[in-house]
């Protein structure tokens, strides 16, 4: 599978992460590497398997409506790289009222 | 004195309990192995009150746990409150977390002493823990050698003596690979067996926690420590934890599987007779062995490496510089804020990761990546139950090398192989376990032992077995 | 050409989603509460700030909950819902991504009645799904910084989309009231669309009469009245027939809904924020909802607003327009009930409700389960009207003191002297003491002008400082006056 510089700009764009430019040939080539191991699964027939998405197959665990008190805001907030008043803070986002 | 450290856990609860040493005067020697030993680089930081907790610990009146006093380390991936959890990144430098991890909790309740956070690979992403912000570690064997990864600072620390016992997590190989690389014994229980809650995910259907001990029986009575339902987490099995230690020595007969198909294909030759000689030490001493089938087990990596990218392209996005972790400097607005931080934060193996998961689960990749994968993994756990129907553990090599040089391998399918024998057993959510079992260059191999759903006991016992014919543990 | 042509040319094409917070006590994942108006993140646990290492663990009740709408509108309950992890980044969604459901969501294909303009239409739920909330940004505190305040990341969400059945803005409201009203009155949400709790998203689109292909649709954000769905939808209808009469197309976009402008305008297109990645949640094995669970459900579900009217209508002997305005949220119908229940007069009580007791509600803005006159105190006054122990100017006063202080009605008769005179003897005593008061006037009435019946009334009244009980005082002077 080749890796297109527009695929590598949108799955960059998507996982917030940008590629310099210098590496971006590198990383190309092995993104296309491991698909390239990927794509050996194009060999096996997989009609009619039901896919996996869990290695368990027991009931989910459930929790009762119960409320806990235990919250330590100011605790929490300590490790925010910017906060104010008990808020988190975050550049101002324009595009949404 | 210094030899109190090399004995195994059993040794040391025994001079515990005899009041022949203390908590306090363990522990004391533990951080001065570890401050001698400070070039493995085993630990990212050190528990300034282990000393302090050992002497409050000396003080109980009796023992209320077998291990109480045992100084250990924890992988650095686990969450324990007022201290530095790193994941081995940048990104979470100086997260302090508010919170402990389930597995720290039992095990500090349990009256162990945490001596420190051991190095890893970044968020457990790497075979070689070459990955870690906080520098490789080195094999303790040789300093040149990988100690494997990304459990390796847990692995090298148990075998530098540096710790009684430590923790580790296995996504897909890291702690059976690091495990054989160092030439002790690693366990990855049943997915469910210990609960993940307070364990950075990396990806979440995959991880699981475990132990790395000098032997079976060292890591049965620290796993059946850590094992059990917990309520935080809803994917733990809601199942009464058996006496481990008690099936670990008892005497059970086993039928041990044998993968020949895969075994043929071992291309190094060391490791293929490594492993066939140990098959037949066990045939030897009157195991019944039978050849198996695991048809797909050759597709395990290709489903692994779309499944464990996907899951983790997710549960990394939280570090998103807003609540807790780094931030970049003077970010002009939000997306120069996510996009610095996350790309400055994480390190060049996690984002190769995050952008291959972005990729599988895209529009338009979804069906032919993802779900495609999950078929597969949905075929690899159907041959597992099969095989299950004739045997009782699965025997196969733990990696098809020993450990390798320190930067020798570049192109990342190569380090992926790493894991090819270990990944089906996540991928399945079976139990495994990796002992060693001779050597190749002088670098330690490992024998793995794959068991059926909640059977650790299996593969304890017989890894015990082997234990007591051999003598590569010791 | 008038905009009234244009537009009956074209058929509106509507959908819509809407999201309800449910009433559970903690959150969907975690135990933090719930509650409204408590201090910044305070009620953000770290299971809701989505630290590190931490993982869901669902509540029983939000489920419960979502089954309880599903049967209450004939839906598939599915046995093996599938939560998924929708992929997106945004400040206030810590995870930078929102635990939902896709494929499989607990509620499947379902339908609900509703009434415009006096025509009954099936409208169809395509699916009704939970999620997590997300916690809210505020722009406007800090000069260059958005503030994050995460207490209501979390709160369960049970997001119900419906088919594109709709075919005009007020279709969309009463569906809309429709869904409020089988929330409120299974209890599993406030329904308070002030506060967020009931949040709806338009998709709207155009197509020529008679078409049945649908045209290209716009999806407005957020609106949070039920004025607001009309005027919104309204809007884009209006503003889609204006592109399309100059034969351009629409755009397919999300828009926002500016309620001080009534207007819809384009929220910046965000052509990759769109691929939201869905897969299932790993941190969460597919939920096993067994028949037996669903059918104990069904059969323990409270009475729906339908099956409340017509039961009003025939246990009351209300009419169906009464039995509607009284169950048109669940706290009248509940306060209707306790009334009608331990009243002696159920007809008169509906004419208070209806008339009095729910003008003093408008009066002060209240919603009657915030109401200062509680329903015992209303059957006390009910109950002495009936009686005739006051009387009906009278009582109209008590309600207005009833609202305003704190006494009991016998407190209040007692105290402002309401006490009607009923009792025929003292009533007799007083008429005789007027009438021979007046002989003059008996005089005159008794020749003929029967005008001063009314001045022998008020006499009476004058006296009684308006206290005689007028049906008694007609009856008795009638008597007296023609003996």
């Amino acid at each position: 599978m080749k890796i297109s510089e527009d695929t590598l700009k949108n799955i960059s764009l998507l996982s917030k992460l940008e590629i310099e430019k210098s590496m971006k040939e590198k990383i190309s080539k092995e993104l296309e590497s491991i698909l390239l191991m990927v794509d050996q699964m194009n060999e096996v027939d997989t009609e009619n398997v039901k896919p996996m998405s869990h290695p368990l197959s027991k009931a989910q665990n459930l929790r009762e409506d119960l409320v806990s008190e235990d919250i330590e805001r100011d605790e929490y907030i300590k490790n925010a790289p910017q906060s104010d008043d008990g808020y988190y803070l975050s550049p101002k986002v324009i595009d949404q009222k | 004195m210094n030899d109190i450290v090399s004995l195994n856990l059993e040794d040391q609860i025994g001079l515990l309990e005899k009041k022949e040493i203390s908590s306090y005067e363990l522990t004391s020697l533990y951080l001065e192995n570890i401050k001698e030993n400070k070039d493995l680089n085993c630990f990212i930081s050190l528990n300034e009150n282990a000393l302090e907790q050992a002497k409050v610990i000396d003080n109980l009146k009796d023992r209320q746990s077998p291990v109480q006093g045992i100084p250990i380390a924890h992988k650095d991936i686990f969450c324990v409150k007022g201290h530095k959890t790193t994941c081995g990144s940048k990104m979470l430098e100086n997260f302090i977390s508010p919170y402990s991890s389930t597995v720290f909790e039992k095990l500090d309740n349990s009256k162990t002493i945490m001596l420190g956070k051991t190095n890893m690979d970044e968020f457990a992403m790497g075979s070689s823990n070459e990955t870690s912000f906080f520098g490789k570690v080195k094999n303790p064997i040789n300093p040149l050698k990988s100690p494997g990864g990304s459990s390796g600072g847990s692995a090298a620390a148990v075998k530098a003596n540096l710790c009684a016992f430590a923790t580790g997590t296995d996504t897909g190989g890291s702690i059976r690979q690091p495990a054989s690389f160092c030439g002790i014994t690693g366990i990855k229980p049943t997915y469910g067996r210990v609960s993940r809650w307070g364990m950075i995910a990396f990806a979440s259907s995959l991880d699981q926690a475990g132990i790395f001990a000098k032997s079976a029986l060292d890591s049965a009575i620290a796993l059946e420590i850590i094992s059990g339902f917990d309520e935080k987490d809803s994917t733990s099995i809601n199942s009464k934890v058996p006496n481990l230690k008690e099936e670990t020595i008892s005497n059970m007969e086993h039928s041990i599987g044998v993968p020949m198909e895969i075994i043929e294909k071992i291309e190094d030759v060391n490791v293929k007779n490594n492993f066939l000689e140990s098959i037949k030490i066990l045939e030897k001493n009157g195991f019944k062995t039978k050849q198996i089938e695991l048809p797909f087990l050759d597709y395990s990596l290709p489903s692994y490496y779309v499944i464990a990218p996907a899951e983790c392209s997710a549960n990394l996005s939280r570090y998103d510089g807003i609540k807790f972790g780094y931030r970049c400097d003077n970010p002009r607005d939000l997306e120069d804020l996510y996009v610095r931080t996350r790309s400055e934060g994480f390190g060049e193996e996690v984002k190769k990761r995050i952008l291959i998961g972005t990729y599988c689960l895209s529009a338009g990749y979804f069906n032919a990546y993802y779900l495609k994968a999950q078929k597969i993994r949905a075929m690899i756990t159907e041959s597992f139950k099969n095989a299950f129907k004739n045997v009782s553990v699965i025997a196969m090599p733990t990696c098809s090398n020993g450990a390798f040089e320190l930067g020798s391998i570049q192109d990342p399918v190569k380090m992926y192989e790493q894991d090819i024998y270990t990944i089906p057993a996540n991928l399945a959510g079976l139990p495994a376990i990796s002992i060693p079992s001779g050597y190749t260059e002088e670098m330690p191999l490992g024998l793995q032992f794959i068991g059926n759903h909640l059977e650790e006991g299996k593969i304890l016992n017989i890894s015990h077995q082997f234990q007591k014919l051999t003598d590569h543990h010791v | 050409m008038s905009e009234k042509t244009e537009y009956s040319d074209w058929e509106p094409v509507i959908g819509l989603e809407i999201h309800v917070q449910l009433s559970t006590e903690s959150k969907i994942f975690s135990n933090a509460p719930t509650k409204f108006g408590i201090e910044q993140n305070s009620q953000a646990s770290i299971i809701d700030l989505g630290l590190p290492g931490v993982l869901p663990v669902l509540n029983k009740k939000a489920i419960e909950m979502a089954v309880k709408f599903g049967c209450s509108i004939n839906a598939e309950i599915s046995n093996t819902a599938i939560f998924a992890r929708k992929n997106y980044f945004y400040p206030d969604l810590p995870k930078g991504y929102q635990i939902s459901q896709l494929d499989d969501p607990i509620v499947g294909q379902g339908s609900v009645e509703i009434e415009c303009n006096e025509e009954k239409k099936l409208i169809g739920i395509t699916r009704a799904h939970l999620e997590e909330d997300a916690g809210k940004s505020i722009h406007d505190k800090y000069d260059s910084s958005s503030a994050i305040d995460l207490n209501r990341a979390g709160t369960p969400l049970l997001e119900i989309v419906s088919e594109p059945d709709l075919r005009s803005a007020k279709e969309a409201v009463a569906y809309l009231k429709k869904i409020h009203s089988i929330v409120t009155f299974l209890d599993i949400s406030d329904g308070d669309m002030s506060q967020g709790s009931l949040r709806c998203d338009a998709n709207v689109s155009i197509r020529k009469k008679g078409e049945s292909e649908f045209g290209f649709r716009t999806e407005i954000k957020n609106i949070n009245s039920f004025k607001f769905v009309e005027k919104a939808i309204n809007f884009e209808i209006l503003r889609q027939i204006k592109i399309k009469n100059l034969n351009n197309e629409i755009e397919q976009e999300t828009r926002l809904y500016d309620s001080q402008k009534n207007e819809t305008r384009s929220m910046r297109s965000k052509e990759h924020a769109n691929d939201y990645r869905y897969f299932p949640e790993p941190d969460l094995i597919p939920l096993q909802i067994s028949n037996e669970y669903i059918e104990n459900i069904r059969k323990s579900l409270p009475e729906l607003p339908e099956q409340k009217i017509s039961r009003f209508c025939s246990e009351y002997g209300l009419s169906i327009y009464e039995s509607e305005i009284l169950n048109s949220s669940k706290g009248m119908s509940n306060f209707f009930e306790k009334v009608a229940i331990s009243v002696k007069d159920v007809k008169t009580a509906v004419k208070w409700i209806l008339g009095d007791f729910s003008a003093i509600l408008n009066k002060n803005n209240c919603l009657v389960e915030d109401s200062l006159i509680s329903s015992s105190d209303l059957i006390d006054l009910l109950n002495c009207l009936y009686e005739n122990k006051i009387s009906g100017p009278a009582a109209k006063k008590v309600l207005e003191i009833l609202w305003n202080e704190d006494l009991k009605v016998e407190e209040i008769i007692e105290k402002e002297n309401l006490k009607q005179i009923s009792n025929e003897d003292d009533i007799s005593r007083i008429i005789s003491e007027v009438i021979s008061k007046n002989p003059k006037q008996l005089e005159q009435f008794k020749q003929g002008k029967e005008k001063l019946f009314g001045f022998f009334v008020g006499q009476v009244m004058k006296t009684t400082e308006g206290s005689a009980d007028p049906k008694v005082v007609n009856k008795i002077l009638k008597e007296k006056l023609n003996q």
